[in-house]
């Protein structure tokens, strides 16, 4: 499924957020979406997703205007992994990810087997077997964002848009979920801030002051110009002995460069 | 100690076939209990025999004044505050769950303060001219009530989200203010001792003076409220990581938003301008059934309307027998009952975990 948007803007009280980003994303690709803090990659992704109505601009989905489908619609088709979700309900991790399948079901259709084996395969995706039952406020960081992305995945989404879904992860689990990411068969965007492991991406939008800067692919995008330029940092480029792929190395910028 | 396998059903509409099940009985013999106990006790024989003679056509021999007493004193009020009750404890739990605050309770967006300030104007200033009563006075100053809450929070608002949750909580408690502030003075300004007492009385809750007539008002509306909520157990459950992430979820956040706290502030405007506002069930009642039943709603919303019911029965049942010869008002009761109760709720769930 192809997203797609055009001179995306968000305002509040007369202060741009995002400005003119216009992006299209090809079917089956991994987008990254890089920036400093407060570029606007949240404001962006939660527009895309249809949770926030841009102030200008379009959103498509699959061709249509995002405006013209129902919610539910939309969601069937696209999911989100927010950068912070918590709540005080008890609830349990299995629970969490059963509101994956909120979308495909009317108000007093039966739970099927179908929607059982697809949350239970959510949650052995995300490696949270055996967590099942425990309760959502006895889940450490980086276990509740493993939950918030398993009820993406139980979306069975064809457009995923994850925002920083690796920040509270160990880097085991950062490497997983990034390739499970990558290996998923969908347009998918995720907004990273380690520059490193936005090399897996196959495209990287880099965001500045709510505008979008440049895109293209990983090894053309990062150069030392564009990690000044853009985050301020030396960055040194190596390769890496294994196999051969560019690494950055990053340095703070003196004040008198 | 072998637990069994307490795996929740998933599916809301076995669910709710289980409670369909399970609620009647329990809510007949709520209401038979409600019927049998009071001043003077009638044996249980006594009230069965009248409820068939009434719902049956049986022809059973009563006594008239047993008959009377049962008919149409004691079971319309138990049937009115069971669906009090219901109603109460239903929109406590949609106002909790959306406004995702565990204090909301039904009268947060200023629906008691409204119907005092009705109710008051009829009583006290002659509103209406006699024409109005007291119930109609107080319906209409709840709506008004809420409306001003409503629009307040609209104007004051903006996006969704926990701020917007915040904006609507502020606008209640301004609102609440504004019609207490009325309230106090009109009855400053014309009522009597006497007046002021029985206002006050009104406000506190009561079921005394509850006929058959008012379950014209609170049937239908426990009974409409109880679908809506039913009808949006999905929706009502999308909100638990707030009105972003149910978005995502395909919820139309805003609809939902304004029919359900619109459902919710109609159906306590009913149930308020028929008994005052007894406190504490609307409150209460849903968080007692969170640590029973868990937080989804395919349980909750069931659970909470029936333990409402059965509570706002037991509540009167005790009201009118604690004090020989004297009634108290029910709102006093739910309170001095409830709080044990739901402490002891609190302090057993903590041993289980
Ligand atoms: N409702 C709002 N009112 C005012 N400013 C806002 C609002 N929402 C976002 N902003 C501002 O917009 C900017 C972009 O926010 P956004 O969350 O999109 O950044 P981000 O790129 O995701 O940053 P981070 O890397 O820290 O997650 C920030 O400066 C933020 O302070
Ligand atoms: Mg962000």
């Amino acid at each position: 499924m192809i997203l797609r948007c055009e001179n995306l803007g968000w305002r509040v009280r007369r202060k741009e957020i995002v400005s003119n980003a216009s992006l299209s994303m090809n079917e089956g690709e991994m987008l990254g979406l890089i920036g400093p803090n407060g570029s606007g990659k949240s404001t962006l992704l939660r527009m895309l997703a249809g949770v926030r109505y841009p102030s200008t601009g379009r959103v498509y989905l699959g061709g249509t205007p995002m405006a013209e489908l129902r919610q539910r619609d939309i969601a069937q088709k696209l999911a989100l992994v927010e950068q912070h979700a918590d709540t005080e309900e008890r609830i349990t991790v299995r629970e969490a990810v059963e509101l994956g399948r909120t979308p495909f079901l009317s108000v007093l259709q039966p739970w099927s087997h179908e929607d059982e084996a697809i949350v239970l395969h959510a949650i052995a995706a995300v490696d949270l077997h055996g967590f099942e039952n425990r309760n959502w406020h006895t889940l450490s960081g980086g276990e509740r964002q493993r939950v918030q992305i398993a009820r993406a995945l139980a979306q069975q989404p064809q457009v995923l848009l994850l925002d920083e879904p690796t920040n509270h992860l160990d880097i085991k689990h950062q490497l997983a979920i990034l390739q499970l990411v990558k290996e998923l068969p969908i347009t998918k965007v995720v907004a990273l801030h380690d520059l490193n492991q936005a090399m897996i991406c196959d495209r990287i939008c880099v965001m500045h002051s709510g505008r979008i800067e440049t895109l293209g692919a990983p090894c053309e995008i990062l150069t030392e110009e564009r990690l000044m330029k853009t985050f301020g940092v030396c960055g040194h480029f190596m390769t890496d002995p294994f196999d051969g792929s560019p690494v950055i190395r990053f340095h703070r910028a003196h004040k008198e460069d | 100690m072998t637990v069994t396998d307490r795996r929740p059903n998933r599916s809301a509409s076995r669910n709710l076939w289980k409670w369909a099940a399970i609620a009647p009985p329990l809510l007949f013999i709520a209401l038979v209990a409600g019927t049998a106990m009071g001043e003077t006790s009638i044996p249980m024989d006594v009230v069965l025999k009248v409820l068939s003679n009434k719902i049956f056509g049986a022809a059973y021999p009563v006594d008239r004044i047993d008959s009377g007493i049962i008919w149409s004193y004691r079971l319309a009020r138990a049937v009115v505050a069971a669906c009090c009750g219901a109603g109460l404890a239903l929109s406590g739990v949609v106002l909790q769950a959306l406004l995702r605050n565990s204090l909301a309770d039904p009268y947060l967006l200023g629906i008691s303060a409204g119907a005092s300030t009705g109710a008051v104007a009829v009583a006290v200033m002659g509103l209406g001219g006699g024409l109005i009563s007291m119930s109609m006075g107080a319906f209409a100053g709840a709506i008004l009530a809420f409306a001003f809450v409503a629009m307040l929070a609209s104007l004051a608002g903006g996006g969704t989200g926990l701020r917007a949750a915040g904006v609507i909580v502020l606008a209640g408690i301004a609102g609440s203010q504004l019609f207490n502030a009325l309230t106090a003075f009109l009855i400053a300004k014309s009522a009597n001792a006497e007046q002021a007492r029985g206002i006050m009385f009104w406000l506190m809750g009561n079921l005394s003076g509850v006929r058959w007539a008012d379950t014209v008002t609170v049937v239908p509306a426990a009974l409409f409220g109880l679908l809506v909520c039913i009808l949006n157990i999905r929706a009502l459950d999308a909100f638990t990581f707030g009105s972003d992430s149910a978005a995502s979820l395909g919820i139309a956040v805003k609809r939902v938003q304004f029919g359900l706290i619109g459902v919710a502030a109609l159906m306590t405007a009913a149930m308020v301008s028929i008994t005052g506002s007894i406190g504490f069930v609307g409150l209460v009642i849903p968080h007692a059934m969170r640590l029973v039943v868990g937080t989804r709603h395919r349980a909750l919303i069931p659970a909470s309307a029936l333990a409402g019911a059965i509570f706002l029965i037991m509540a009167d049942i005790i009201a009118r027998i604690v004090i020989p010869g004297q009634v108290l008002p029910i709102g006093v009761v739910t309170a001095l009952v409830g709080a044990p109760v739901f402490a002891l709720i609190l302090i057993g769930r903590r041993a289980a975990v």
